[in-house]
């Protein structure tokens, strides 16, 4: 479903400094899969995670998606692949910290004009399912690190795509608030959803409900 | 069915107009002033053209004076004899006219002499002939004023007559007998009628003599004609026309207009640079903001819709607001300060309402001034960030 070929990512930090942040990355995903890309800050975890949700352009290779060639997608299309497919959970959530939470999860829908009762049902149905209706009305800056982490995962899902993507998902959390996060994710990966994880936490090691783990080290696939 | 207008965007863009509440109130604090700027000396240059073009209506067709050493002397009222038989001339008035300093006030009065049984060279004289009874100059000597004479006169307690200081230094009391109501305000709020007999005693003006004469004329086309026959007869006259004071009441007036038509296209562009300059230089919490909108599945597009929204809203606001308060300060309040700067001459005359112009032409033009402008000003950065990839701008 998801592949990676012969993925190349440069970043140019200016003329004489270009980071090599992936070098010939292979990789394929399978539909319903989870998979945890394991490896220390700086190894290329969130990059490769950025080329999947087309956030991003390889450099040099290609990204295909349910055989579509994503990273060839021009801006727009590539807004709108993300918006039907995709749920990205930021490490740092990337909420609207002084909109109410009500209104940072329907964000992704904003753009779709839909009715009041659409809205209304895909909201009830996120908030119900990772716990957050009753701070619907309450103001994002002031909840708590997990309250708002559930906040982006409610957001992330409220279109219900078919991948869910986590970027150190537990980086701001203790360890109780990250064990409820992989809660979620199991019940995730109970709804066929595909996920892909980036994560250092040994919380996300030897899981029983994860499919892979794929070590990243200085932009290469360790096997 | 689905409405067209995306209610969601425009309650984000209302959102985030009132996240950024100090960006918000500064851009329309400043827009409003703008607004309210350009559209009251608008205002009030319509009101004064109306006034001009009005009072022009009402001016003599010729007027003829008497220059020596190129200054103005009095005219024989013999003349009027020669005038009237010239072929075209229907009619010809000697008139004495002159400005009284009312030095306690601080202003100037044009006092205008006629006579009862003389056809008058305006409809506003002809009706004060037909309703004021102004002969009888010895034992009941009396005058007709404007309402701006009048309100003068009342703040220095003349309520029922007014003390002329003469050229001798003695007095000359005047009765006011009504008040004058003309077409325009600009013609009658500064004016006195009365008789000829008390204007010649005011100004000391001997009977021989008129401060000017007056021409009426059947064809107008046949004015320059007229002029020329005029000229050759008293080589020693300036004879100046309708359309010659038409021309310089316009060109003191479109100077000023000019004048301040150039600081506000100055100020109007350092404004846009100040906006250009506030919104090209997006905060980092707008172009993050921008970033998780792309991140999310928001395309260019919707975000530039978003960002039209919130612009809109803001500029439209200050736009209504700015109109609203220049409505106001113009035709409710009078426009001080600007009024004075406009007409000039506000140590001199006195003050007079500007009449309501609706003009449809100068919302719009003020409108498509700023609006537009300022939307553009906005989206143009957000665009260029929002065309850049979103993993960038959210790292």
């Amino acid at each position: 479903m998801i592949e990676l070929k012969n993925i190349i990512k440069r970043y140019e930090l200016n003329k004489n400094d270009i980071v090599t942040a992936l070098d010939d990355i292979n990789l394929k995903i399978k539909e319903g899969e989870l998979v945890v890309l394991k490896g220390a800050s700086g190894s290329g975890k969130s990059t490769i995670l950025s080329l999947i949700a087309a956030l991003s352009k390889p450099t040099s290779g290609e990204v295909v998606v349910d055989e579509k060639k994503i990273s060839k997608l021009p801006d727009n299309f590539a807004s709108v692949y993300r918006r039907d497919n995709i749920g990205f959970i930021f490490q740092k959530y990337n909420l609207i910290p002084t909109l109410s939470v009500k209104e940072n999860i329907i964000l992704p829908l904003v753009p779709l004009n839909p009715d009041a009762n659409e809205v209304q049902e895909k909201l009830d149905k996120v908030t119900k399912m990772f716990n957050i209706s009753h701070k619907e009305d309450s103001i994002v800056r002031n909840l708590s690190g997990g309250e708002q982490q559930r906040v982006a995962i409610a957001r992330a899902n409220v279109n219900n795509p078919k991948i869910v993507i986590a970027d150190e998902p537990t980086a701001n959390l203790d360890e109780k608030l990250s064990l409820n996060f992989i809660e979620i994710l199991r019940e995730l990966k109970a709804l066929n959803k595909t996920i892909v994880i980036a994560t250092h936490d040994p919380l996300f090691f030897d899981l029983d409900f994860v499919d892979r783990e794929i070590q990243v080290h200085n932009g290469k696939i360790i096997l | 069915m689905k409405s067209k207008i995306n209610i969601y965007l425009i309650e984000y863009a209302i959102n985030a107009i009132l996240r950024q509440k100090s960006k918000s109130f500064f851009i329309v604090f400043v827009f409003t002033l703008l607004i309210f700027l350009l559209t009251s000396v608008f205002f009030i240059t319509n009101s004064i053209r109306y006034e001009l073009d009005s009072t022009v209506d009402t001016l003599p067709q010729i007027i003829v004076q008497k220059i020596k050493a190129g200054r103005h002397y009095d005219i024989d009222v013999d003349a009027v004899d020669n005038i009237i038989e010239i072929a075209g001339v229907s009619d010809a008035v000697a008139r004495v006219w002159g400005y009284y300093y009312f030095e306690n006030a601080g202003v100037n009065f044009s006092v205008v002499g006629i006579e009862q049984y003389e056809k008058q060279y305006k409809n506003s004289f002809e009706k004060i002939a037909d309703k004021f009874d102004l002969s009888d100059t010895e034992s009941n000597p009396s005058m007709v004023v404007g309402h701006g004479v009048k309100k003068t006169m009342h703040q220095s307690y003349y309520k029922e007559y007014f003390n002329f200081i003469k050229p001798d230094g003695t007095l000359k009391k005047v009765n006011i007998a009504g008040v004058f109501d003309a077409d325009t305000q600009l013609e009658s709020n500064d004016i006195i009628v009365t008789s000829k007999e008390i204007a010649r005693e005011i100004f000391d003006i001997d009977e021989a003599k008129a401060t000017d004469i007056v021409v009426k004329v059947a064809n107008p086309k046949e004015i320059p004609m007229i002029v020329s026959k005029i000229k050759s007869i008293y080589p020693d006259s300036r004879i100046i026309t309708s359309q010659d004071l038409k021309v310089s009441y316009q060109n003191i007036f479109d100077y000023k207009s000019g004048i301040f038509l150039a600081l506000f296209i100055v100020s109007l562009f350092t404004f846009f640079i100040i906006i250009y300059d506030k919104s090209s230089g997006l905060s980092s919490e707008e172009k993050r903001e921008i970033g998780i909108l792309k991140a999310i599945g928001w395309r260019v597009d919707d975000v530039l819709k978003e960002k039209f929204y919130e612009s809109f809203i803001i500029s439209f606001f200050a736009y209504i607001l700015g109109v609203g308060l220049s409505f106001a300060y113009v035709y409710i309040f009078g426009a001080p300060i600007l009024q004075n700067i406009f007409v000039g001459y506000s140590q001199l005359k006195t003050s007079f309402e500007l009449p309501f112009i609706f003009d449809a032409q100068t919302l719009f033009l003020v409108f498509f001034l700023s609006v537009p402008i300022y939307v553009a000003a906005t989206i143009i950065p957000s665009w260029k960030v929002a065309t850049l990839e979103a993993d960038e701008v959210i790292r």
